[in-house]
């Protein structure tokens, strides 16, 4: 009878095994937690969001990057590579930047690794974008052009980027199924075609104030030309955008009177907006990688307001070229002559008087100095706001640092150093000016040319941009005089003047004011080695600079190397394929 | 009696008044039985003598005896042929187990899913001394094995509740778990934190697999099993504790300068610099002024000023250290002192600290079945301030047997931790901090607000650590556990058993932290944020095991199979709130908070998986001489595609016992001699994300949202690809082979048991780097890579009795592998990690060919002493590369290091080589045990050999321009100068470079071997006739020494670097030293 009873016992727990056991199929199926496959994203809706995760990309942050060394400001390789500004702080602190800085890049610095996955990751979402949108069915013709088009706009840019860094990268597409493909092919027919796709497919105003037009893609188009020299073939597309074009919201492209506009986050995506990353503050992310975390270094250090890091310092070279001759012009080639008194190895208790010469003021929207209001924080104070003046000079960073008045909006102190809403332009409307004038020149039209440069330089001259004098120096907030900070002279070009008789000539002023005028936003090394001087320019920036700094005396650039930065090593180890390397190392770099 | 009874069935507490009452109403005669603790059986014909006397009888068939006319706590002794006697208090001899002389060979060893004697143990299987290991006044079992067992490796942190690093014969994985599996009283788990040492019965390790691989999937790492003590014979009450004192090591343990010599060191950094660019040094500094030595000021802040100076007046003084804005913020008028003496900062954040452990248990068990109940209360108070470990834990378990066939019971442990900790292993915890943070600074300013590195002094960015410390203490946290199993056991036809064990763990944590604003830093956060998190979750394993049992003649089997069915789920979250009027922690809370309340992403996920698993298991031997073993398990896992969700586990083992054989007989040396050897594979799954096969797309606040809008405020909702599934993944295969022998000889004079094994990873799970192409989606893991690693497991002990009443005990274990990378991907040759402050890549570089998280960089071959030196190495590099402007070294200088170019004529990133491994060539423990009379003691001595540490300490210690912080005395005194070339830290300068700080070298590889006197301790046994008196059957005082001292040749802290993962550990950047300990404490039983 017991025997029995246990036999049952066991039996029933034998049988309930076993129907666990059949039924461990449906037991082990778990399903995908906390994210979506794609045929749930296959519709209208879920590609406009793949969409945005692809603009998302544009701010460098969280894409596989690192946080500055994928900023999208290039501040790294396009100005402090290029002698615009020192890196800063201290020897000790980032040191893969002394190396870039000084010429001495090699393939395993990680911060170019940083750079290039940042942006294929942006490929990639792009590329997500084309080919989700095709599996989608619910989307209208019209709709799905735009966002096909607009995908491709910010594939272009991505690629563009990528090209100016590191010339030879593998193209890769919604069609690619493999990643490993060589760089051997050049690239500018297909970023030139991704531009040209969306400047013929895109309306004239965007659906967000913050997705790109027709006009952003035509600018982008040309400038993607002009690096290429296609001089003739970009003029008309310049033409288009400087004459018809319009900002996403439909405002007609212009300068705005006040130059400090472009950095106000308060007067962002303006008329002069043609493409910009927009940035944000306090926005529920609990850091401040959607607000310029890639410039969170690039502020005033000691007892500033600001409390970090002390980076990306200007130049005495790039601060000596706002001089301004009797005319209001720059000293093409002698803007070294004369060293704009500084406060290099003042205490800042010591007494300190500023420069008295004549000024282009846009140097006091770009470059923080002594004695000269820092926006609305006091005047800078000198050598107590910087980290290391004998390694990297008395200035200080402007154009990322937001303003007092309204930096409960506009900065973000959730993180160790200040996160800010300043929008980063890719292209703004001076740059297409400048670089209009650029292709004009090159094609002959000096006058055209001159006119481009003089549309910049008369807004630099007019009062709403230049810097004025606290009414109270102790309450910087109570505003400002009608005296200017510094003895401020910019003018245009005149008719006739000799400056803009020869192309030579006229392009050495175009080419001097992109560097006046875009300063500090990340463009001058591309713009150096593009015109071919990269190599007399910068190392003739270490000769002069190297009395005044200790950071950059082993700088060196060599010609046909230095040009463009290395593919990183480690994308070179990972391109192997079956045992054979497919990317090629840049020249010199081998 | 029978209310009694009834009582202790129903509640324990009750059942251990009842017990005392009646253990004092003892009368004088003695009825008692004794069993073969082996198989529980009656023993007949011992003798029991009334020990000083000649009162004697003998048991009779059943095993029970009779003695009458006893004195009060009079002590029988009882001795039998084939069996070890024992002594025994005349009041506890009811139920008596006496271990047969074969002792613990004959031991009953719990292993996969069944037991066995340990003689009869085919696989690699190490059987912990469980009261040895508990002579280790550490917190957790892991941490105490440490030296105990061959094979197993462990690393411990000073930290308390720190987990140590455990490693059973090495890696079996490149970037997943290498943690074992635990399996407490057949539940399998991956944490044993929690559990209370004092409750564990035994303690096995499962090496090979042989023996692990019936654990399948889960059993690659090794398993270790444990189960939990049971109440037997009569009701019996321990109070086991202990209370002593931790001491760190101060008095400026980094030999940090004294605030002068930080000026000197900068003056002579400044003269360096500028003799080598060949100009006039110019001395200039805010707080040392501009003359030829350097000048301590009285006040740092303002900087530079001296008493009496009109800044420096209390009157001006305003810091408001709870500020909420930033134009409060900007008002702040710091007053602060030159510490003119020096603060050391080290003794600063450690003092002395106690620690303490109280444990209670109650058991007891008859025919009817058992039960034991214990509490424990551990608390380690750091010696770093704010950190500590507390643990409570209650125990319940219990078994009843129906009748002789059937048997009930449950384990049971509730646990609850409050054990705030900090990382260990970076630069900016607070013993980095410590040695950071320059000394010319006090702790507080002139009112008693923090004082710190903030202004334009060139004080450097390291943090208050004091203050970093001090604002930690209103943080709280608690995690819980309860954990066990309820099983059923049912005898049937004769040989057949059946078990059913349904058990798990549910768990849940919260917390709460506030991040103060500072403002005594450099770099100073400006926002108040209180933080808090939540999670909790389970896990189930349904085991149903039949067990068939026969005995032909000398055949004896063993079958058994089984499923086992395992789930778990769970979930977490972190929130954020800021902006808070009042930082009162009282008032404080996630809703009163002005900000916006935000999830962070790291601290929030859910995840769900299960396992089901087929078992199957035979152990047959013959006449106990040969012996077989095969298991074999079939896995199914939910982290698997359908195609290739299940992975067989087969496993083959066998002995032969040489010393049963007649041609060895003879030998009366010789008692036991048993050869091993297996074969088998096993599985991992652990490092495995659930959602390994899916191809998804992922949302992030801050890496897909976008303010399309331009609202400056807000973000729109994006996304991005989360990652590339793998459909494709399968089961990874880890082949073991295990060859070894057992030896007793001597009786017992000298045991030797040594196992030889390689195994051979292949087809591991590796999430492969794709190509920057590919986008930054996550990884799958693929089933690529592939590693060897090889050993040597060798312990041996003696056991020998001088005379009756002193005695001794030796164990020594040697754990010695080699571990080698075969393969790792295609265009994944190597992986880095740890760039700290190098940025390029990483200083540990996990890559084909070489161990495990080996150091990587340039090694330096002495000192460029001349100029001429430089211009011969450059007139070489240049006909090397045949380029006219070739140098041999980037920032090659005099006084700076010259590296090893591996030949090649010039110095280039290929450079770079292995500079060493935190691997040891082989660790060591030595367990001495003794007796005299009732004096015991025991020394634990616990050593590394040929392993290195990547000191990183050093890049901020010894290099003047690694940041404008504290420096050590090397820098000063040390470093290289034209009449001092025989330095050891090269010449100190303004700038750093490639030369110097700027690359990952062999300056921060040093040897990390040591030999530690682990454990000391010295107890003492009462056998008065007071205790008697008392109902006390044991009572032993100790006093224990940890960590007395140590031999390193390392110049950090401590060579014994806990944390980090398999594939990067070994770097100390201020790691939480390990700490003397002073204990006193009883064992105290009733």
């Amino acid at each position: 009878m017991k025997k029995t009873k246990y036999l049952i016992t066991c039996s029933v727990l034998l049988a309930v095994s076993i129907t666990l056991d059949s039924c461990s199929k449906s037991f082990l199926e778990k399903p995908l937690l906390g994210a979506l496959t794609e045929p749930v994203l296959a519709n209208e809706k879920g590609v406009t969001a793949i969409l945005i995760g692809a603009y998302a990309a544009l701010d460098g942050q969280n894409v596989g990057g690192g946080t500055w060394e994928s900023s999208p400001t290039n501040w790294i390789y396009g100005s402090v590579a290029a002698g615009d500004a020192h890196k800063g702080s201290d020897a000790g602190d980032q040191p893969p930047i002394n190396l870039i800085a000084t010429g001495q890049s090699n393939p395993s610095n990680g911060f170019f690794n940083a750079k290039w996955r940042a942006n294929y990751e942006g490929i990639n979402r792009c590329n997500n974008v084309l080919i989700v949108a095709e599996q989608a069915t619910d989307i209208s013709a019209e709709t799905k052009t735009t966002l096909i088009a607009e995908a491709r706009f910010l594939r272009g840019h991505y690629y563009f980027d990528l090209k100016k860094m590191f010339n030879m990268v593998p193209w890769i597409d919604e069609t690619t199924t493999d990643m490993k493909t060589p760089n051997n092919v050049d690239i500018w027919p297909n970023i030139e075609a991704d531009f040209k796709f969306a400047y013929e497919n895109l309306g004239g105003t965007a659906p967000a104030v913050g997705r790109v037009n027709k006009w952003a893609a035509g600018a982008y188009l040309a400038k993607t030309l002009v690096y290429q020299k296609k001089f003739s073939d970009a003029i008309p597309v310049f033409t288009d955008v400087i004459n018809n074009g319009t900002n996403s919201k439909g405002d007609k492209y212009g300068l705005p009177d006040r130059f400090e506009d472009n950095f106000d986050p308060a007067q962002k995506n303006n008329k002069e907006t043609v493409f910009a990353v927009q940035m944000v503050a306090n926005a529920g992310t609990g850091d401040i990688s959607s607000g310029n975390a890639g410039e969170m270094l690039n502020f005033p250090y000691g007892d500033s307001p600001f409390g970090c890091c002390g980076f990306y310092q200007p130049t005495f070279d790039l601060v000596d070229s706002y001089r301004t001759d009797a005319n209001g012009l720059p000293y093409l080639d002698t803007y070294n002559s004369e060293v704009v008194k500084s406060d290099q190895g003042i205490e800042s208790d010591a007494a300190f008087t500023p420069y008295t010469g004549a000024l282009d003021p846009r140097l006091d929207w770009t470059a923080g100095r002594r004695g000269i209001p820092y926006k609305d924080w006091g005047n800078h104070p000198g050598k107590k706001w910087i980290r290391d003046q004998n390694f990297s000079g008395p200035y200080a960073p402007k154009k990322n640092v937001y303003w007092q008045a309204t930096q409960d909006t506009y900065s973000d102190r959730i993180s160790w150093a200040p996160g800010s809403a300043i929008n980063i332009h890719i292209i703004r409307f001076a740059d297409v000016l400048l670089l209009a004038a650029e292709a004009e020149a090159q094609a002959g039209s000096l006058t055209t040319a001159m006119d481009y440069v003089n549309r910049v330089r008369e807004r630099a001259g007019k009062k709403e941009s230049a810097v004025y004098t606290y009414v109270d120096n102790s309450a910087p907030l109570k505003g400002f005089t009608t005296t200017p900070a510094a003895n401020y002279n910019v003018k245009t070009y005149p008719t006739g003047s000799p400056v803009f008789a020869s192309k030579e000539s006229a392009l050495k002023a175009i080419y001097f004011e992109r560097k006046l005028e875009l300063a500090m936003e990340g463009h001058r090394y591309f713009d150096l080695a593009r015109w071919g001087i990269a190599a007399t320019e910068i190392n003739k920036f270490y000769a002069f600079e190297k009395q005044f700094t200790s950071d950059i005396l082993q700088g060196n650039f060599t010609s046909g190397r230095n040009e463009y930065f290395p593919i990183p090593q480690a994308q070179v180890d990972l391109s192997t394929k079956n045992g054979e390397i497919t990317l090629t190392q840049n020249p010199g770099y081998q | 009696m029978h209310f009694t009874r009834l009582a202790c069935r129903a509640m324990p507490v009750l059942c251990l008044l009842f017990s005392f009452l009646f253990s004092q109403a003892q009368n004088q005669t003695v009825t008692g039985k004794v069993f073969n603790d082996a198989d529980r059986k009656p023993i007949p014909g011992v003798t029991v003598t009334v020990k000083g006397t000649k009162t004697a009888t003998v048991t009779n068939e059943d095993g029970s005896f009779t003695l009458r006319g006893l004195d009060p706590g009079a002590v029988l002794q009882f001795t039998s042929v084939g069996f070890q006697s024992i002594e025994v208090a005349a009041s506890r001899a009811d139920m008596v187990s006496m271990k047969s002389s074969e002792s613990i060979m004959s031991e009953l060893v719990v292993v996969g899913y069944t037991s066995q004697k340990k003689r009869d143990i085919t696989g690699a299987v190490s059987v912990v001394d469980v009261e040895q290991m508990n002579k280790q006044p550490a917190p957790t079992v892991t941490d105490k094995l440490q030296g105990q067992v061959s094979g197993v490796t462990i690393t411990t942190s000073g930290s308390p509740g720190e987990p140590p690093r455990f490693r059973i014969r090495g890696f079996n994985s490149l970037t997943g778990s290498n943690d074992p599996l635990f399996v407490v009283d057949g539940v399998p788990t991956t944490s044993i934190t929690d559990i209370n040492p004092n409750d564990i019965a035994t303690m096995q390790i499962l090496k090979d697999a042989g023996a692990a691989s019936i654990y399948g999937s889960r059993a690659s790492n090794g398993v270790v099993i444990l189960t939990t003590r049971r109440g037997k014979g009569k009701t019996r009450i321990s109070y086991d504790g202990f209370y002593g004192t931790q001491q760190p090591k101060i008095n400026n343990p980094y030999h940090m300068l004294s605030p002068i010599d930080q000026a000197n060191l900068k003056w002579m950094a400044l003269k360096n610099t500028a003799d080598l660019a060949g100009i006039p040094v110019a001395y200039s500094d805010a707080l040392y002024g501009s003359g030829s030595s350097p000048v301590l000021p009285d006040y740092i802040l303002p900087v530079g000023k001296m008493e009496g100076d009109p800044a420096v007046n209390p009157s001006l003084y305003y810091v408001n250290p709870n500020y909420t804005d930033q134009a409060d913020y900007a008002k702040f008028y710091r007053i602060t002192k030159a510490n003119k003496a020096g603060t050391d900062w080290m003794s600063e954040i450690f003092n002395p600290a106690p620690i303490q452990s109280h444990n209670i248990s109650a058991s007891g068990g008859s025919e009817q079945g058992s039960y034991l109940f214990s509490m424990n209360y551990f608390n380690q108070q750091g010696v770093l301030s704010n950190t500590y470990n507390k643990r409570y834990t209650l125990r319940s378990n219990s078994q009843y047997n129906f009748n002789k066939n059937i048997r009930i019971g449950e384990n049971l442990a509730y646990s609850i931790i409050d054990n705030p900790r900090i990382t260990i292993l970076d630069e900016g915890n607070a013993v980095s901090m410590a040695y950071r943070q320059q000394p010319i600074i006090p702790v507080y300013d002139i009112m008693g607000n923090y004082a710190g590195t903030f202004g334009p002094t060139g004080l450097g960015q390291a943090t208050n650590p004091v203050a970093a410390r001090q604002r930690t203490a209103n943080n709280k946290g608690l995690g819980n556990r309860l954990f066990g199993n309820v099983f059923g056991e049912v005898d049937f036809l004769k040989h057949f058993t059946f078990r059913t064990s349904f058990g798990g763990e549910y768990f849940s944590f919260r917390g709460n932290w506030f991040d103060y604003p500072t403002y005594e830093n450099q770099e100073n956060g400006s926002t108040n944020a209180y933080n808090e998190n939540s999670g909790s979750g389970f896990n189930w394993t349904w085991t149903n095991t039949v067990t068939y049992t026969q005995s032909f003649g000398e055949h004896n089997i063993k079958l058994l199979a089984g499923t086992e069915a395992y789930n778990e789920r769970g979930n977490m979250l972190q929130v954020k709130n800021t902006d808070y009027f009042s930082f009162d922690p009282d008032y404080t809370s996630m809703i009163t908070g002005a900000g916006n309340p935000t999830v962070n992403t790291d601290g929030t996920d859910k995840w769900s998986a299960s396992l089901y698993s087929l078992i199957a298991r035979l152990d047959y031997n013959f006449a106990g001489k040969y012996l077989i073993g095969a298991t074999i398990r079939r896995d199914g896992s939910s982290k698997f595609a359908p195609a290739n969700k299940y992975g067989v586990f087969p496993a083959f083992s066998a002995a032969w016992r040489l010393s049963d054989e007649q041609f060895l007989k003879g030998l009366s040396w010789l008692n036991d001699l048993k050869l091993r050897g297996s074969w088998g594979i096993m599985g991992n799954q652990l490092g495995l994300a659930a959602n390994n096969q899916f191809t998804t797309f992922a949302s992030g606040r801050s890496s897909s949202f976008y303010d399309v809008n331009g609202t400056s405020n807000s973000l729109i909702l994006g996304f991005q690809q989360g990652r590339y599934g793998n459909p494709n993944a399968k089961w990874e295969a880890q082949k073991s082979s295990n060859i070894g022998f057992d030896a007793t000889l001597w009786n017992r004079a000298l045991e030797i048991s040594a196992d030889y094994y390689v195994k051979s990873v292949s087809d591991m799970l590796y999430p492969v780097t794709l190509p920057g192409t590919a986008g930054a989606a996550d990884v799958p893991y693929v089933n690529v890579a592939k590693m060897r690693t090889a050993g040597l497991d060798l312990s041996l002990g003696s056991h020998f009795d001088v005379n009756k009443d002193l005695g001794f005990d030796i164990t020594a274990t040697v754990t010695t592998f080699k571990n080698k990378i075969q393969y790792i991907a295609d265009g994944n040759t190597y992986f880095e990690d740890q760039g700290r402050r190098f940025n390029s890549g990483g200083i540990i570089r996990n890559m084909v060919g070489e161990s495990m998280s080996s150091f990587y960089g340039y090694k330096i071959v002495g000192f460029w002493n001349s100029q001429a030196e430089i211009d011969a190495a450059n007139e070489v590099a240049r006909k090397a590369t045949n380029n006219p402007d070739a140098v041999y070294q980037t920032d090659a200088a005099v006084g700076r290091f010259r590296y090893d170019d591996k030949g090649a004529g010039i110095v280039t990133a290929d450079s770079r080589q292995i500079l060493g491994s935190p691997n040891p060539d082989f660790a060591y423990g030595l367990n001495l045990g003794g007796q005299w009379k009732d004096l015991d003691f025991s020394f634990t001595f616990y050593g590394v050999s040929g392993a290195q540490v990547w000191n990183q300490v050093r890049w901020w210690t010894d290099f003047y321009p690694s940041f404008a912080g504290g420096k050590s005395q090397t820098a000063l005194y040390d470093s290289w100068r034209p009449d001092h070339m025989n330095a050891k830290a090269p010449i100190q300068e303004n700038a750093g470079s490639f030369s110097t700080n700027g690359a990952p070298n062999s300056y921060y590889v040093e040897n990390g071997s040591y030999l530690r006197l682990r454990n000391m301790q010295i107890g003492y046994s009462f056998n008065g006739e007071w205790t008697k008196k008392l109902g006390i059957s044991r009572f032993r005082a100790y006093v224990q020494g940890v960590n007395l001292f140590t031999i390193t040749k390392y110049s950090g802290m401590d060579p014994e670097i806990g944390g980090g993962d398999a594939n990067s550990f070994g770097v100390d950047e201020g790691a939480y030293p390990v700490v003397k300990q002073f204990l006193l404490g009883i064992n105290l039983s009733f």
